[in-house]
């Protein structure tokens, strides 16, 4: 009964919405991508976590830039070499009205390897030994080793109650039986693809939300979505196409919001001793693989002009990048100078190595992953070209590039890295340091990079607690990755939401989230 | 049910041509014939300028849009009529790589008309043949190849291409090969549809009855019969073999970025269509459109021709 | 007629088992699921374990017939994706994309057909050519432009309707469709026309062939010489004459928009089953591909076998063998 009350209400709601501000009750976003499921230990996937963050709360919680701020635990320290603390929020409320204790946390934690699917979950609990409640408000989590980014890891911790039981599935939660959080939304309903309701929680332990109903609507075509908002079907969209960014800007009925995202471009040249795509010269396969002299890889650098990268190619959604992260992130190198763009210097290095009449490469990208790859890619080849190359550039379907770059099929690729922990070894741990199956090192190191000073350097920041001393740690080793061209960033990529003109109130967020709770109606 | 006059009325049997008529003769006929409408003479006109265009594109076009060393990024979206960095006037505008847009359509023209046309061809021939074959012999023949082209039809075309493209990576050939196989299948059903209606009746079953080689009552008999819908048919699938390929390129698995085709400056242009870089959308649209409308009258005047009812 | 009914099914059977082996040997061709969909973060313990986890570790025939095993007990098998299972996936999906074919192939039948033949019994006439223009602009312009430009036009322009989705749900006799309220019927008509495009162009083009083909037949000429009535002559000799390629055509249409009309249904945002399984093919979610994909097949062999039956219907001289 009361369900159907819902409903109706719900539709009447979305009447109400064609007549624009009448309802500033309720928040209609239109978005690229929706949750896979409502189960909160399911995938690990960005739209998902996006969409879950309204109705479930995490351990920690991270601010607009990705740093670590309080969140279902006010506080956390680690106790010994192997143990972290964490204190629990008092007088925190479940949709259901149960109150949030540390079992709730331990079950929480220890439910996602039962239930997690192919993006999985356990990507955040790997470090986790075992679980410990000490008090309904202190939980001690014992560590595989030392592990000074647990807090990290936890910032996509999803706090379920206990009550859940291990047998609820996917089923449960998609029909909202199982539905239940701390956060500021209580779940209405969604389906595949479909639109997500949610309705304001008024027992929420944190800022009231402005918006009573808030519906988040999957469109994932783009020129789709950008008509919905301006047929004024939806309130807000998110990834706003490069292409239409400038036509908006000067739209006066339409305002936009641009944000640094975490996602950078990089072109991972192979160093392997036989390059798995020939490099031919005439046809004739190139001896040994000239992408192992460091002098190649800095001239491909240097001929890549990164202001035109931005400005043109990327309609100006962009910031040139000089390592795999962002400023700011914990082991961002200040040492490391802007790229120069120096196409005769590029061509004397290529000379010195022995190429000064270039020679034939493939060159693999992803289309359509991130906003813009696919045309960074072509713009890449011609940038080569200049420097004597032939590139035979191909921007591949993500279906496509993945397994085969799994298989470390190219010789050369770009694809874009976000770096979703905000600290260095999420990103560095994985692309540069030298492959590891043991310690799970190296996972995405495609290239056959491998630097011992890098590598020591790394495992010893993985090893300290210290902060400072770690930060410094990871500063040295992002140093040297970078100075080698182990992987070459070109740009890191910049978002953009828009919304009617003088209607909301918005800060965009480095990881693309669209929160509805952080956004309120224009003053 | 049984209605006499559709037997009478029926198709008539095709005479074999007189052996004194050569073949130069038939096509002076033809031509004769074909020139009446003046509308389809013209359309015949246009797709023989826009494939001397296309094919002879390297001549005629001012820049080379698939040479990267010859495009410029400070030519970037220049309007249609301005000048850009090679001193010559962009008539239709660049892209957003730079490139000339009359260019890259009349290379991207001739691209499109090599995968449209041969993969048209191509699945006209094999539809045709499967249809008829399985039309004429009937019984575990046909079965077996008509089931063939019910898996084919709902095998979606993008599979095949990420399966293509996955193990020989991307190229003309990989398309037309997915093109083929997602579009014989249509004409082989069309083709199917019609034999199995032409086969029952009495001048099929007169020519079975004689010693006549099968494959000359296939296609002498049969084959003139079914045409006129197949030419419908075909002239609307090349058309949907561009558009196919734009969808292809779109998704990321038709051809490399760097050597456009029209269909993927269709879809690079549909980026724009909220904009008022209206040129990047506009022209290559034009340019397909008209292309298929002529292609189209040329289709409808040849069927005209051909069709062995046509008594003057 | 029982054995012939008999003899489609056996081949249907046949047919699937082609299907389900094509795809899972198409999947293992371009590749492991897993890296398709793994999230970056993952080591290698974590991505062995997965593989492991799905039964991708394992040889391909085995993984094959542990799929047919479980079709055998009745499970279609879960969406890797989403975690549910496929055959509720489709199903929840499949009455908007039901509704969609319906307006749009009735709006393209209904049309296309009276105006083909329109302009096949008056050849050269203005209006004649009027029509004939208007169809090569339904399959010379791609869809995805007309579609755009209807939502320019009638969504953003004009505002008079929505730009995207599927409208609220009303009951008509047992099911549960929008095509019972008002607002349903709103959002429906825009993509439905954008679909029935294409359709239509082909349909007016069949039709009038058949009709100029038909109306030189000295049947005809003698049926009109005799002063029989136009429209006698049309509905009963002509029509049925030119029905047999115009069904083949319909069947064709019906059965690929049913499965894959995944432009529109982007452009539109409608909650169709296209646009689900072509997201399921670019995230290789083999479960659903193989299921869907059988799904679809069976599909076009009841369609196609329905219009065998109605080409015996038409044509009483097509014989219904064991073999058709």
């Amino acid at each position: 009964m009361l369900k159907t009350l819902l409903k109706g209400g719900i539709a009447a709601a979305a009447l109400w919405a064609a007549a624009p501000g009448a309802m500033a009750q309720e928040l209609v976003i239109g978005l690229r991508a929706g949750p896979d499921s409502i189960d909160p230990h399911w995938s690990t996937l960005g739209s998902q976590a996006e969409a879950l963050r309204h109705v479930f709360d995490t351990l920690v919680g991270v601010d607009e830039n990705l740093q670590l701020i309080p969140g279902l635990a006010t506080g956390w320290e680690p106790i010994d070499e192997d143990t972290w603390e964490f204190k629990i929020r008092e007088g925190v409320q479940f949709h259901n009205g149960e109150t949030l204790t540390a079992h709730d946390v331990k079950f929480s934690i220890e439910r996602i390897p039962a239930v997690t699917g192919p993006m999985s979950m356990t990507i955040y609990t790997k470090r986790v030994k075992d679980v410990e409640v000490i008090d309904d408000n202190t939980l001690h989590v014992h560590t595989n080793g030392t592990a000074p980014s647990l807090p990290n890891d936890f910032i996509r911790l999803f706090v379920v109650p206990a009550s859940t039981g291990m047998e609820a599935g996917n089923e449960e939660f998609n029909s909202g039986e199982k539905a239940i959080g701390t956060g500021p939304y209580e779940y209405v309903s969604w389906e595949p693809k479909g639109d997500l309701k949610l309705e304001r929680f008024d027992g929420y332990w944190g800022e009231t939300p402005h918006w009573q109903t808030v519906i988040r609507r999957e469109i994932a075509d783009d020129a789709a979505r950008v008509a919905a908002l301006q047929s004024g079907q939806v309130d807000l969209i998110n990834y706003v196409p490069a292409s239409d960014y400038l036509t908006m800007q000067g739209n006066p009925d339409l305002d936009t919001f641009v944000s640094d995202s975490v996602y950078i471009l990089n072109i991972a040249p192979s160093v392997k001793d036989e390059e798995p795509q020939p490099i031919t010269i005439d046809g004739k396969e190139v001896e040994g693989n000239p992408l192992q002299d460091l002098r190649v890889r800095k001239a491909l650098d240097l001929a890549i002009d990164r202001n035109t990268l931005v400005r043109v190619v990327l309609e100006g959604l962009g910031t040139p990048a000089n390592q795999l992260m962002p400023e700011g992130f914990f082991g961002y190198s200040d040492k490391l100078g802007e790229r120069q763009y120096d196409l005769e210097q590029a061509k004397a290095l290529m000379a010195e190595a022995g190429y000064p009449d270039g020679f034939e490469i493939d060159f693999t990208c992803t289309n359509n992953r991130v906003p813009g790859d696919a045309v960074v890619c072509e713009a890449l080849a011609q940038m080569w070209s200049k420097l004597g190359l032939k590139v035979n550039a191909q921007a591949l379907n993500g279906t496509v590039f993945f397994p085969a770059a799994a298989r470390e099929e190219y010789t050369m690729t770009m694809s874009a890295w976000g770096t979703l922990t905000g600290e260095a070894s999420y990103t560095y741990g994985s692309l540069t340091h030298s492959k590891d199956d043991e310690l799970g090192l190296g996972a995405f190191n495609r290239t056959g990079y491998a630097n011992a000073e890098f590598d020591t350097l790394f495992d010893e920041g993985q090893m300290t607690l210290d902060e400072a001393k770690r930060r410094d740690l990871f500063e040295q080793a992002s140093f040297i990755a970078m100075e080698d061209r182990a992987l070459i960033p070109t740009v890191i990529l910049q978002t953009v939401w828009a919304a009617e003109a003088d209607t909301l109130s918005f800060t965009p967020r480095t990881d693309q989230e669209t929160l509805a709770y952080k956004i309120s109606p224009a003053e | 049910m049984s209605d006499t006059t559709l037997s009478e009325g029926g198709p008539v049997p095709v005479p074999s041509a007189p052996p004194a008529e050569t073949r130069a003769t038939r096509l002076r006929h033809f031509w004769d014939d074909y020139r009446r409408a003046p509308m389809a003479v013209a359309a015949l006109g246009l797709v023989v300028l826009m494939l001397l265009l296309s094919f002879g594109a390297p001549l005629v076009a001012p820049q080379d849009p698939y040479d990267m060393a010859a495009l410029d990024y400070a030519d970037a979206f220049l309007r249609p009529g301005e000048t850009g960095s090679g001193g010559y006037v962009h008539l239709l505008g660049t892209d957003n790589a730079g490139r000339d847009m009359l260019s890259a359509i009349l290379y991207g023209l001739k691209t499109s008309f090599v995968i449209g046309l041969s993969a048209g061809a191509l699945a006209l021939a094999l539809g045709i043949s499967v249809g008829l074959t399985a039309a004429y012999f009937g019984s575990r023949v046909e079965a077996l190849l008509m089931r063939v082209v019910d898996l084919q039809l709902s095998m979606p075309a993008i599979l095949l291409a990420l399966v293509l493209v996955a193990v020989l990576g991307q190229g003309v050939a990989q398309i037309v090969l997915a093109l083929v196989v997602a579009q014989y299948a249509y004409f082989a059903r069309t083709t199917h549809g019609a034999a199995t209606a032409e086969r029952r009746k009495d001048y099929i079953e007169a020519a079975r009855s004689t010693p006549l080689p099968t494959h000359r009552v296939l296609l002498r008999h049969l084959l003139p019969n079914v045409m006129p819908p197949l030419i419908v048919v075909a002239t609307v699938q090349v058309a949907s073999a561009i558009a196919l390929e734009a969808t292809l390129s779109f998704l990321g698995v038709g051809l490399p970025l760097t050597e456009p085709s029209l269909g993927s400056l269709i879809s690079n242009g549909f980026k724009y269509i909220h904009t008022d870089r209206t040129w990047l959308s506009i022209y290559p649209g034009v340019a397909l459109m008209v292309t298929v409308v002529a292609i189209n009258l040329v289709g409808d005047q040849v069927r005209t021709v051909l069709d062995p009812r046509n008594s003057r | 007629m029982t054995g012939f009914l008999l003899q489609r099914l056996m081949q249907a059977a046949a047919v699937i088992v082609a299907m389900s082996v094509i795809v899972f040997t198409g999947v293992f061709a371009i590749g492991n699921p897993i890296d398709v969909l793994i999230d970056p973060g993952a080591d290698q313990a974590i991505r062995a374990k997965l593989i492991a986890q799905y039964g991708l570790d394992q040889p391909l025939w085995r993984q094959y017939f542990a799929f047919v095993g479980n079709v055998v007990r009745g499970d279609l098998g879960t969406s890797m994706v989403y975690n549910v299972p496929v055959v509720d996936l489709v199903f929840s999906r499949l009455p908007a994309t039901l509704e969609l074919v319906l307006v749009s192939v009735t709006i393209a039948a209904g049309i296309g057909i009276p105006a083909g033949i329109w302009a096949g019994y008056h050849p050269g006439s203005l209006s004649a050519r009027a029509i004939m223009a208007l169809s090569v602009l339904g399959f010379s312009v791609p869809t995805f432009w007309i579609g755009m430009l209807l939502i320019m036009t009638f969504a953003v322009q004009l505002g008079w309707l929505p730009s995207g989705g599927r409208g609220d749900l009303g009951q008509l006799l047992w099911f549960e469709t929008s095509l019972a309220t008002a607002d349903g019927w709103s959002h429906v008509i825009m993509p439905a026309i954008n679909l029935s495009l294409f359709k239509m162009g082909l349909m007016i083009r069949l039709s009038r062939a058949g009709m100029v083909e038909a109306m030189r037949t000295d049947y005809v000429r003698f049926a009109r010489a005799q002063g029989l009535p136009d429209h006698q002559i049309v509905t009963r000799h002509v029509l049925r004459n030119i029905s047999i390629p115009l069904v083949t055509v319909f069947g064709l249409e019906l059965g690929s928009t049913l499965a894959f009309a995944v432009v529109t249904e982007s452009v539109f945002n409608w909650p169709g089953v296209g646009k689900l399984i072509i997201d399921s093919i670019l995230q290789l979610d083999r479960p659903v591909m193989v299921s869907y994909l059988v799904m679809v097949v069976v599909l076009f062999v009841l369609i196609n076998l329905v219009v065998d039956l109605i080409y015996a219907r038409l044509d009483p001289r097509v014989r219904l063998k064991g073999g058709a």
